[in-house]
């Protein structure tokens, strides 16, 4: 125990001073004390920082070269756009799909639109040729649906985290029939295939889960 | 498919609740630590097995907070629970992706068990009563011959209903809900410390001693503290200054009240409102004695039962306003950050909260020597108090967010010339770097 005169209170505590007056401390009786809070530590890990602080730099740098050299070519071509978005398509690959602690089935389903816009881009900014549309937007909402399903059936009791977005991919899969009425897109297979299988998993829901589906409905939307 | 009966899975964020996960960031952390200490040094396997047993006991900590389209609810978690070593950090926010997407935590350190419990989902008294269940069963595991004596709840017993009902909703007035304007309050300055470190001095007082004192002076001994509050921040940070533009603000001292000891209801979550003196400091000379009668006036007239139902009824009419209700979440998150900066925060100098007396069944009092309450200081409100009582021990803590400890020393030394035996310890968050 240890005494501080000044303030008359006592402390226990292996620190020499008051935390009140900052003044050194009489000692009463000498013993070693477990200290009643533990010591600091700090939280920052060296090496993962200075290896996101080199590729950000690099990043930005990269993406401020290539902007300048899009300036010098004509903004009419907006080539550079399509490494620019590589480089955002990276850290958001890294982010979200690597780093986050996220549920696998929030990660797929960012992962899956965002790649579903940035080939679009790179379609239009291309040749136009309407390949992203036709083929990849569907054929990547197809294997989303179905890896989020298998997700589900491997990891039963956790059924409850992945539903809501099994189904916000459902109704995304649907979107692509807009497209076909309004001719956008031409090529119907793999729309239809998309299509399809959204279908089949929402009536599958539907039929085998109709509590989860009605809850999940009620949760989300109560105001 | 392992399935758990329980009557509900998902909760509706009850009033006060609502506005905490909106407003919430690594600065205003609105997290709150409740601790006991034990005789015996702290076995971490038991203690995990302790939480699983009382997470099922109350489901409605088992749970994470997920965004609906208009409101955020608790939704029920079914990842495991897993119990952390005590760091340096107190209070801090409480990041759910971090927690399995929990928003407590049972921490401990030697002899200590705490949780810190994010505000949204439970006020003090619910926290007192969670972690009572959890010392209990940890006690079991550990062997020790322990009853729970009828104030205890155990695994046995059921959830009930009223366990998590929003009782802020039962008691709405809608004639008695006018809302009455204030003005900011005067804040306490200071050097910030780094944003993971908080300054923790507890003084450890003798109970009879605090009442025998508070008594003397024929106040409650939350009036007491208060008033030694706020003549302290007078005398250290006011006096002689007053002419001074940012000290003419009143101080205003926000001292939570626990409902359920002014209304009926079980409810483990948020069930608190409070009195809040208010002073403004523009003479020299103020005494003691005037700040007494000004505090005591002031806690005798919102203590009423229609000032209570008044301050329920005008958070819950904010709550039932349809265009509020119909505003979609994420908008809703801005309007709330943004209203309760320019409003909320800036209205209280600081909070002390008395969590009041602990029982303990007896048969539990040999191996419990100790019970301790922290509140979090942010970057508006530098001080925190929490006050909490075990038995003959009497234990003020105070958080900060600045290094200046005046306000604690003065407030200490008020007491211990007052003739009071004080212990401090401290976090020493001073040595930090």
């Amino acid at each position: 125990m240890k005494y501080c005169n000044k303030c008359d209170i006592s402390i226990k505590s292996n620190h020499d001073y008051c935390p009140l007056c900052h003044q050194t401390l009489e000692v009463v009786k000498k013993e070693n004390v477990v200290e009643k809070y533990p010591e600091y530590q700090s939280k920052l890990r060296p090496f993962q920082d200075i290896t996101k602080k080199i590729l950000m730099f690099m990043s930005v740098t990269s993406i401020i070269g290539l902007l300048i050299t899009n300036y010098f070519t004509g903004f009419d071509q907006l080539w550079s756009l399509i490494p620019i978005g590589s480089i955002v398509y990276f850290w958001l690959l890294m982010t979200v799909g690597i780093f986050s602690k996220h549920n696998i089935a929030s990660k797929l389903f960012v992962l899956t639109m965002t790649l579903i816009f940035f080939v679009y881009m790179i379609d239009e900014l291309s040749f136009s040729a309407g390949w992203a549309l036709d083929y990849v937007a569907p054929i990547l909402l197809l294997s989303c649906n179905i890896a989020i399903s298998f997700i589900i059936l491997i990891k039963r009791i956790n059924y409850r985290d992945y539903i809501s977005y099994l189904l916000l991919i459902v109704l995304f899969s649907i979107a692509p029939i807009i497209l076909i009425f309004t001719d956008v897109v031409t090529i119907l297979w793999p729309a239809l295939a998309s299509l399809a299988l959204a279908i089949f998993i929402l009536l599958f829901i539907i039929f085998f889960f109709p509590k989860s589906i009605k809850d999940e409905i009620k949760k989300r939307f109560h105001a | 498919m392992p399935k758990q009966k329980m009557n509900q899975d998902w909760f509706k964020l009850d009033n006060s609740a609502k506005i905490f996960p909106s407003v919430s960031n690594s600065s205003e952390t609105n997290t709150f630590r409740v601790t006991v200490s034990l005789t015996e040094e702290v076995n971490p396997e038991n203690l995990q097995k302790a939480v699983d047993i009382i997470l099922g006991r109350y489901p409605m900590f088992k749970v994470r907070l997920k965004k609906g389209l208009f409101w955020a609810y608790f939704d029920y978690n079914s990842k495991p629970f897993i119990v952390q070593k005590m760091g340096h950090q107190i209070c801090s926010e409480i990041i759910p992706i971090e927690n399995n997407g929990y928003l407590f935590k049972v921490l401990y350190h030697h002899k200590d068990i705490s949780i810190e419990m994010f505000h949204s989902l439970a006020d003090g008294g619910g926290v007192m009563q969670l972690l009572k269940s959890l010392v209990y069963e940890y006690l079991l595991l550990e062997g020790k011959s322990v009853t729970p004596d009828n104030i205890i709840a155990t695994k046995k017993d059921k959830p009930e209903f009223e366990e998590y009902e929003d009782a802020n909703a039962k008691y709405y007035n809608k004639k008695n809900r006018k809302h009455i304007p204030e003005e900011k309050a005067y804040r306490i300055k200071g050097t910030y410390l780094d944003a993971d470190q908080t300054g923790l001095i507890s003084g450890i007082l003798k109970t009879k001693q605090m009442l025998d004192l508070a008594r003397k002076n024929d106040m409650t001994i939350t009036e007491y503290l208060t008033t030694v509050m706020m003549f302290t921040i007078y005398k250290t940070q006011i006096q002689y200054r007053e002419h001074i533009k940012a000290n003419e603000k009143p101080i205003k001292i926000f001292v939570p009240v626990n409902l359920r000891k002014h209304f009926p209801s079980k409810t483990l979550r948020n069930f608190t409102n409070f009195i809040k003196t208010n002073m403004r400091m523009d003479k020299p000379d103020i005494s003691f004695d005037e700040i007494k009668a000004l505090v005591k006036e002031q806690f005798a007239k919102g203590i009423q039962k229609d000032e209570l139902i008044r301050k329920m009824s005008e958070n819950v009419a904010f709550e039932k306003n349809i265009f509020l209700r119909m505003t979609p979440y994420f908008l809703k998150n801005y309007v709330l950050k943004i209203g309760f900066n320019m409003l909320g925060i800036k209205l209280n100098t600081m909070s002390l909260t008395n969590i009041g007396r602990t029982v303990f069944p007896d048969s539990m009092k040999p191996y419990i020597y100790d019970v301790g309450a922290t509140i979090y200081a942010g970057k508006f409100n530098t001080i925190g108090c929490a006050i909490v009582s075990y038995e003959d021990q009497f234990k003020i803590t105070f958080s900060r967010s600045i290094i200046e400890t005046q306000i604690e020393r003065e407030f200490f030394r008020h007491l211990t010339s007052e003739g009071l035996d004080i212990e401090i310890e401290s976090n020493y968050v001073e040595e930090y770097s």
